[in-house]
C-alpha cells in the first residue's frame, strides 16, 4: 500500500516538473513561432495552387510529402487490422446483431432516409475541399460512415474486404502516380503538374484529382476497419 | 494561458498510460494525449479577430493554416492507431482471457 503511494506520488513529481519546464519553455514563444507562416500562405497560396482553402493548399500542395505517408500509415494500419483479426472470406459480416440485440424499426427507418442524403454530403465535402472547409479525409469519413448505416438497414449484406484492400492499395499507386506526374511537366516532385503561371481554373482539376483519390481511399479504409470488428464481434 | 491548459490535459494522458490497470484504459489514455496535442496546436495560430484560412476575397486577415494542416494528419493517424490498437485488445482478451496488465505479465493468478 505504502509502496503504491510513492509510485503515485513520485509520478506527480516527474509530471510537476516537466509541466514546469513547458512554461519555461513556452515564455519566449514569439521568438519560436512568428507569422512569417501565415503572411506567405495568405499571399501566395491561393495562386500557386488555386485552392481557397489554405489548408488544403498545404496538405495537397506544399506538403504533399507529409500526405502521402499518412495516406500510407493509415494503409498500414487497416492492412494491419485485418492481418490480425484474420477471418474466412467466405463469412458472413455482422449476423451477431440479429442474433443478440435486434436492430430497432425506427432506426432502420429513418437510416434509409438519411443514407442517401448522408452519401451525397460526403461527396459535396469530397469536390468542395479547395472551396470551403472539408476535402479529402474529412468527406471520406463522413462516406464511411453512410456506407456503415447499411449495414444496420441490411444485415445480410456482404462486403468482401479482401476486394476492398486490394482496391485501397491500386488507390495508394494511384496517389504516387498523379504526385510524380509534376515531375515531367514542371521538372519537380510531389507538387501540381499544371504549370506555375497558368490558369488558376485549370490548377484546381489537380486538386479534385487528388481529393476524390485521398476520399475514396480513407471511406474503404474506414469500412474495412469497421467490417473486421463486427466479425470480431460474435 | 491556452497553452499550458492543454500541456495538462498531455499530462493528465501520460498519467493515465503510466497508472491504469486495464489495457482499454492505456489506449484510451493515449487517445487524450492525442486530443491535447491538438489542443496544443490549434491554440498556436488563433488570435482575437482571425479568421477561418479559407480566402472568399483576397487580402481576408486570416489565421495560420500550417497547424491546422499538420493537425489533419494527426487525426487521420491517432484513429487508425487506436482501431489498430483496440483491435490488438480484443486478441489478447481471446488469449489470456483477460485485459488487466496483471493477469497478462503473470502478477497474480
Amino acid at each position: 500500500m505504502v509502496s503504491h503511494l510513492i509510485k503515485k506520488l513520485s509520478m506527480f513529481v516527474l509530471l510537476s516538473f516537466v509541466l514546469v519546464m513547458f512554461i519555461l519553455a513556452m515564455s519566449d514563444l514569439e521568438f519560436l513561432y512568428n507569422n512569417a507562416g501565415k503572411v506567405f500562405f495568405s499571399n501566395n497560396g491561393y495562386y500557386d495552387t488555386g485552392s481557397r482553402n489554405l489548408v488544403t493548399a498545404i496538405y495537397l500542395d506544399y506538403r504533399l510529402f507529409d500526405s502521402l505517408f499518412e495516406a500510407g500509415i493509415l494503409l498500414v494500419a487497416v492492412s494491419g487490422v485485418l492481418w490480425i483479426s484474420q477471418h474466412n472470406i467466405k463469412e458472413k459480416n455482422a449476423t451477431f446483431m440479429m442474433d443478440k440485440q435486434k436492430t430497432p424499426e425506427l432506426f432502420i427507418t429513418f437510416g434509409r432516409v438519411l443514407y442517401p442524403v448522408m452519401l451525397l454530403f460526403g461527396l459535396y465535402i469530397i469536390l468542395n475541399g479547395h472551396l470551403s472547409p472539408g476535402g479529402g479525409f474529412q468527406g471520406g469519413a463522413i462516406v464511411a460512415t453512410a456506407i456503415l448505416i447499411l449495414y444496420y438497414i441490411d444485415i445480410s449484406k456482404e462486403i468482401d474486404v479482401h476486394v476492398i484492400i486490394t482496391i485501397e492499395k491500386l488507390l495508394f499507386l494511384l496517389l504516387l502516380g498523379v504526385s510524380f506526374v509534376s515531375f515531367f511537366t514542371r521538372g519537380e516532385i510531389m507538387t501540381n503538374f499544371m504549370p506555375l503561371d497558368g490558369d488558376i481554373e485549370l490548377k484546381q482539376i489537380y486538386l479534385y484529382m487528388l481529393n476524390i483519390i485521398i476520399g475514396a481511399k480513407v471511406a474503404l479504409g474506414l469500412v474495412a476497419v469497421f467490417t473486421s470488428f463486427l466479425k470480431e464481434g460474435r | 494561458m491556452n497553452p499550458i491548459l492543454s500541456f495538462i490535459v498531455i499530462l493528465v494522458g501520460i498519467y493515465g498510460v503510466a497508472t491504469s490497470k486495464n489495457i482499454i484504459k492505456s489506449v484510451f489514455s493515449v487517445t487524450i494525449i492525442e486530443a491535447g496535442t491538438i489542443l496544443l496546436f490549434l491554440n498556436l495560430a488563433v488570435y482575437e479577430g482571425g479568421l477561418i484560412p479559407i480566402l472568399t476575397e483576397l487580402g481576408m486577415d486570416v489565421v495560420d493554416p500550417l497547424p491546422q494542416a499538420l493537425m489533419i494528419t494527426t487525426i487521420v493517424i491517432g484513429s487508425t492507431i487506436t482501431s489498430l490498437a483496440l483491435m490488438l485488445c480484443i486478441k489478447i482478451f481471446h488469449h489470456f482471457g483477460s485485459i488487466e496488465w496483471k493477469v497478462i505479465f503473470g502478477g497474480d493468478k
